[in-house]
């Protein structure tokens, strides 16, 4: 036996603890039970959506203008990845939560935070856990992009990972919160409730309050649900990531404070408010950064190129005055069509929302108006195409159009195919590898020679 | 056994000494004004009945608990809680770490942490004699064989103050005189020993000093002859001792 080390700080290797963590969260049940439950529920989404998409592929056969409307990303990957999304909020905490609550519960944390880690390194370790776990609950989502691509459907690679790069941010923030609920709770029970209250408030939020104006529509937008829009519309937006990047780290840097037993309350709360505080002020610069790419294969979040051209040297600030109220739907369709396109491609735009008092509809002769207001020249529009706007504000810029160019336009991907064949995977071959794996996870190691007696 | 000083009047870079470390939760004092020190390669047993405060104690100077005064001192120099995990480590007792895993991995994960060869976690396993059960998971063992484990996890650790709470709750007279031996080996190589018992019977077989320990307060500490000379029962055991003390 090795003599008692001197006093001195040791520096531990990472590798067993990250082997430690990884092979604690694979002995779980919820992990496994996660796996098998996913399998089916994104299986059958997948297949309804190829169904779906197969319809509408099969209409569009008659009208090739139909087909152009027909984006996998929307048809299939969206829709499959929903799914997906759903047992992400509402099981994955159940996982996140085991990689502290049960070495809480069993006692072993008081060994743990004697071990030569500091607490952030703990967390660390514990948040690649939660990371590896998110990509094995993964697995059954990503098979459906091979069953797609089997079928015969077409995947654009940029807009695919884009969104599989929301799933994955949107994952972490769930083990994040999850990961320092477990910190701050007794027990796995009331972290597990302690996580569900936000991802499921955070839910009930994004719908009850969607369409609302004001504090309701500031509410809605703290959602974590919100985390994902962005990345299902095909943007990737350098803001976005940074806040949900940022959010991660803020909750992992509080779990690092609650972690070490030996602290005394009063000093970890001391300690919480320089964390919040940097949390927060990098969530300030993270949405100031409006910078954003249409990842888009039909760049259904851009203009023409030589619009966006012609747009971003209009160097003047812009102010858009909308007289409509946010749950009318010709505002929903002005955002989409116009007034985000206007903020990603032109350097200084602002909207304002005029309408948004519950009186304004249909009472007022303006109502419905859109004011544009570029340097001192301004003028008024009610349409909410890019083709009337667009001239409006070249004329309120004094430039000259842009040239018509020839734009390649997107071919749409029409696919008349079935989906039965992939549902045997799904519903059997898939959970009983997913099986055979956890039988074998709790397989007793092999004694090495040297310690076998 | 060896004999030592209940003063520490030794080298100090050996030392550890705890001063008037105090602990309440409400208006109760759970400890009160506890000093002592413990030297190096020196078994030092906190004993007391159950509810006198041990495993307060323990958690206090492995900075597990925070103490509301008083301090810790490591060769002289104070070791603020965050610290304490450099000099020593501390098995709590009725936890049963990692459950679901088996014992070879956990101490396969402490010897990876700690750097130790195989042939090193060959001779912990061998001295507690763990060896059948190594393929068993954590869950699965007896409560024996769960102290086993923790104390082998406590040998892979090279630190210099080791801290036990009750290592002999859960084995029998045989298994005990075992531990005792192993306990021993390990403080002969330097190693310094604070174990908290309320077994007076073990106590007496395994440690160098006592530190007797009664509502919270220290009622007698020194050398078994200290306390006698103390108590005046000069062929008095450990327990007439603190029978006498308390």
């Amino acid at each position: 036996m090795r003599l008692p080390e001197t006093y001195r700080t040791h520096a531990a290797p990472l590798r067993p603890l990250f082997a430690k963590e990884l092979a604690e969260i694979m002995s779980g049940r919820a992990l496994w039970i996660m796996l098998l439950l996913v399998c089916p529920l994104v299986g059958y989404s997948f297949f309804q959506a190829v169904s779906l998409y197969s319809e509408a592929s099969a209409s569009a056969s008659q009208s090739p203008a139909a087909a152009t409307s027909l984006s996998p990303l929307d048809g299939i990957l969206v829709p499959t990845f929903g799914s997906f999304y759903v047992a992400v909020t509402l099981m994955f905490p159940f996982v996140a939560i085991r990689v502290l609550g049960q070495e809480r519960e069993s006692g072993a944390l008081r060994l743990l935070v004697q071990l030569p880690y500091s607490p952030s390194t703990l967390i660390f370790a514990k948040l690649g856990a939660v990371l590896a776990a998110w990509s094995l609950v993964a697995i059954p989502a990503l098979s459906t992009l091979a069953a797609w691509f089997w079928l015969g459907g077409h995947l654009a690679p940029s807009e695919t990972l884009n969104l599989l790069l929301g799933h994955l941010l949107y994952g972490l923030l769930i083990g994040a919160v999850a990961l320092f609920a477990a910190t701050i709770s007794e027990s796995s029970a009331t972290a597990a409730i302690i996580t569900l209250a936000v991802t499921i408030g955070s839910w009930v939020l994004d719908f009850t309050v969607a369409g609302h104006s004001g504090l309701a529509a500031r509410l809605a937008q703290m959602s974590l649900t919100q985390t994902l829009r962005t990345f299902e519309q095909g943007l990737f937006s350098g803001g976005l990531v940074l806040g949900i990047f940022t959010v991660v780290c803020g909750f992992a840097a509080l779990s690092g404070v609650w972690l070490p037993p030996g602290t005394p309350k009063g000093t970890k709360f001391a300690q919480s408010l320089p964390c919040v505080l940097a949390t927060v002020a990098a969530l300030g610069i993270a949405t100031q950064i409006r910078t954003s790419v249409d990842v888009t294969e039909d760049r259904r979040n851009s203009f023409l190129p030589a619009d966006q051209h012609a747009l971003a040297t209009l160097r003047l600030p812009l102010v858009v005055t909308v007289n409509l109220v946010p749950e009318d739907p010709r505002y929903a369709d002005l955002q989409r069509s116009v007034l985000g396109k206007l903020e990603r491609a032109m350097p200084n735009v602002s909207v304002v929302l005029a309408g948004n008092k519950p009186d304004s509809a249909g009472k007022s002769d303006a109502y419905g108006e859109i004011e544009y207001a570029y340097g001192n020249r301004s003028d008024i529009s009610r349409s909410t195409s890019p083709r009337e706007i667009l001239p409006l504000l070249y004329a309120l810029a004094e430039i000259q159009p842009p040239k018509p160019t020839h734009a390649t336009d997107y071919p749409g991907y029409p696919l008349v195919a079935s989906a039965e064949a992939t549902l045997p995977w799904f519903f059997g071959g898939l959970p009983l590898l997913i099986a055979l794996a956890w039988w074998w996870s709790r397989q007793p190691p092999s004694t090495p020679a040297a310690l076998r007696s | 056994m060896k004999a030592a000083n209940s003063i520490n009047h030794g080298k100090p870079a050996d030392t550890l000494q705890a001063t008037d470390l105090t602990k309440r939760y409400g208006d109760e004092d759970v400890i009160g004004g506890i000093t002592f020190a413990a030297n190096s390669g020196e078994v030092l047993g906190i004993v007391g009945p159950n509810g006198a405060g041990k495993t307060t104690l323990l958690e206090i100077l492995a900075g597990l608990t925070p103490a509301d005064s008083g301090n810790v001192q490591w060769r002289g120099e104070t070791l603020l809680p965050s610290r304490r995990k450099q000099a020593m480590f501390y098995l709590p007792d009725g936890i049963r770490p990692y459950q679901d895993r088996f014992a070879l991995d956990v101490l396969t994960f402490f010897a990876g942490v700690y750097g130790h060869s195989a042939a090193e976690i060959s001779a912990i396993v061998a001295s507690v004699e763990l060896a059948p059960v190594l393929r068993k998971r954590v869950c699965a063992l007896s409560k024996g064989y769960n102290r086993r484990l923790l104390l082998a996890l406590g040998l892979l650790t090279p630190r210099n103050v080791l801290l036990m709470d009750e290592p002999f709750d859960g084995f029998d007279l045989r298994q005990s005189r075992n531990i005792v031996q192993v306990l021993r080996e390990d403080a002969a190589r330097g190693r310094t020993l604070i174990l908290a018992i309320h077994q007076l019977a073990d106590a007496q077989r395994v440690c160098d000093r006592f530190l007797l320990l009664a509502g919270g307060r220290v009622q007698g500490i020194g050398t078994l002859h200290e306390l006698r000379m103390q108590t005046g029962l000069l062929q008095g055991s450990l327990e007439e001792i603190f029978l006498a003390l308390t």
